[in-house]
């Protein structure tokens, strides 16, 4: 128990030992580390960049998963076709990170990739799209691998949590006249409330550490426009090799991501441990 | 036909074809895998391979040096679940079965559960210099540590469910009649977590096998490269033979795949920690 600790405190402390120091000297500089976090752009750029892809992924994954449960649990009644779907739709969610940047790259590849022969059959563009290539396109193919493998997560919790409705509740209120609409608003969407949260904080902090199909897909590029925190991290501590700049760094993730588990997760915990 | 069957009819239609275009692209992987490489470059592209071939599998494995990469997975792997599994049910048995105050065992078990939320990068910048310091840069005895470790989140939470569903009288009836704790833990108890032990083990199991950032910062040669590895490496080549990246990327998501689909039931409930019960 005292090894599993030191395992994981010893090396948060450890990284702010580093931080404090210059790495190639082992001179002690203070806070110079942070303060030239706060002076470097490409920190922020890397700090927005995860904004926008934690916030589009979220939104996208609730909303389809959530869209999923819903046709799922209204239209499928059988109990063998629901484990199908189920199974199915965790294909995506149990395939390695690297495997799905794989599929993506054969997807999104210039005049070989399906994606581009498909669009160009249909008529809607008229020359290759080089999907990776460009800053909006490369963050929506990076964006389209996150959903396509974790939106199952989002249905799977929602789809679950929609059986959990106790059924003589769905009746009494179809017999009041609700329709679908007010019937999910009012009777369903309480139930899942406390899920929804649980997939909320399981997601954010997923995505804020985002770094293995990112990496396969796109490196960061174009230019560092899917340059996320971790894969910048990456870059000043093992391409740099400033390992005290990229401790100083990640303790500003550590701080994001506990500030985010302190938050949301202190109502988790009570939920799991309930 | 009435109005409720029509509008069945539709919905049912509509969740085929979704259905259809999410797995496309995992069905495009395996496809490609299987076509020799002219067929590849083929316009357009063949839905189904014309002349399907395993000669892109057995290129990486045999020509490639997949095959190392391989072990060296399936080693870091097994030795990872075997040692998460110990562990786990250290902490997870007392928790559940020994009279310890409830602010300890809430304590301990959610500090095991903030683990699932610490980024991995926040840890390998330390643990790179501490393991080139020990000598263990580019050994899987690195990698295993760190498998363990972060695979305790779901493994103790999945023991600790599924010691609360064994009823606490057949161990305690053991007890009464005399047997030492050891003795109601391993003869009386333990049989009947086997499904359960196994199920984390699954889990544990696939965790490790996907892991990425660790392997790709903590390891350099094929002496202890795991299988992701190879295919990222592949995948990031300035010239893809794209059918042999796809054979990789199909060895590396059938292996999860199969588990899954082997232990279902279990996986379920255990990806969300149990806070989901599976009905179906």
């Amino acid at each position: 128990m005292a090894l599993l600790a030191a395992l994981v405190v010893y090396p948060l402390l450890y990284n702010v030992g580093l931080s404090l120091r210059n790495y190639r000297t082992g001179e002690f500089v203070g806070l110079h580390n942070f303060a030239r976090a706060l002076e470097d752009p490409q920190f922020f750029a890397s700090l927005r960049a995860t904004g926008v892809y934690v916030s589009a992924a979220l939104a996208t994954e609730l909303t389809l998963g959530l869209a999923l449960a819903l046709l799922v649990h209204r239209t499928i009644h059988s109990g063998w076709a629901r484990a199908l779907v189920y199974v199915l739709f965790l294909i995506p969610m149990v395939t390695p990170p690297v495997a799905a940047g794989v599929i993506a790259r054969l997807i999104y590849t210039p005049t070989y990739g399906i994606l581009n022969v498909l669009l160009l059959r249909l008529g809607a563009i008229s020359s290759d799209v080089l999907w990776l290539s460009e800053p909006a396109t490369a963050m929506f193919a990076v964006l389209s691998v996150d959903v396509w493998q974790w939106m199952p997560f989002v249905f799977l919790v929602c789809f679950a949590g929609l059986q959990a409705v106790p059924a003589d509740t769905v009746e009494a209120a179809r017999v009041d006249g609700a329709d679908g609409w007010r019937l999910f608003w009012h009777i369903e969407f309480p139930y899942l409330q406390s899920l929804l949260l649980l997939v909320l904080v399981f997601r954010f902090t997923d995505t804020f550490r985002v770094f293995d199909h990112v990496q396969v897909l796109t490196a960061g590029g174009p230019g560092a426009t899917t340059e996320f925190l971790s894969l910048y991290l990456y870059r000043v501590a093992f391409k740099f090799f400033n390992l005290s700049y990229a401790a100083a760094l990640s303790l500003f993730v550590l701080l994001v991501t506990s500030l985010a588990f302190a938050v949301l997760g202190r109502y988790l915990v009570r939920e799991v441990s309930a | 036909m009435s109005r409720v069957g029509l509008w069945r009819m539709v919905t049912g239609a509509v969740l085929a074809v979704l259905t259809a275009v999410y797995l496309f692209p995992f069905y495009w992987m395996v496809v490609t895998a299987l076509k020799p490489l002219p067929e590849f470059y083929r316009f357009p592209p063949t839905l189904l391979p014309l002349d399907a071939t395993v000669a892109a599998f057995r290129s990486v494995m045999l020509q490639r040096g997949f095959l190392v990469l391989l072990r060296n997975s399936l080693a870091a792997c097994l030795a990872a679940v075997g040692a998460a599994l110990v562990v786990a049910m250290l902490i997870a048995y007392p928790v559940t079965r020994l009279p310890v105050s409830p602010a300890f065992r809430r304590g301990l078990l959610n500090w095991i559960l903030s683990l699932r939320f610490l980024p991995p990068i926040v840890v390998v910048i330390p643990f790179f210099d501490i393991v080139r310091r020990l000598g263990l840069y580019d050994s899987l005895g690195a990698l295993v540590l760190l498998y363990t470790v972060f695979s305790l989140p779901f493994a103790t939470w999945m023991l600790r469910g599924f010691l609360l569903e064994v009823p606490m009288e057949i161990e305690e009836a053991a007890l009464v009649d005399g047997a030492t704790r050891w003795y109601a833990f391993f003869v009386v108890l333990l049989p009947q977590l086997a499904p359960a032990l196994l199920a984390t083990a699954v889990i544990t199991f696939a965790l490790a096998w996907s892991e990425f950032m660790f392997a790709f910062i903590l390891t350099a040669t094929p002496r202890s490269q795991t299988f992701p590895i190879g295919v990222a490496s592949l995948v990031t080549q300035f010239e893809i033979i794209w059918n042999e990246m796809a054979a990789v990327g199909t060895i590396a998501a059938v292996v999860p795949i199969l588990l899954l689909v082997f232990a279902r039931r279990y996986v379920i409930g255990a990806l969300t920690f149990g806070a989901v019960r599976e009905k179906a």
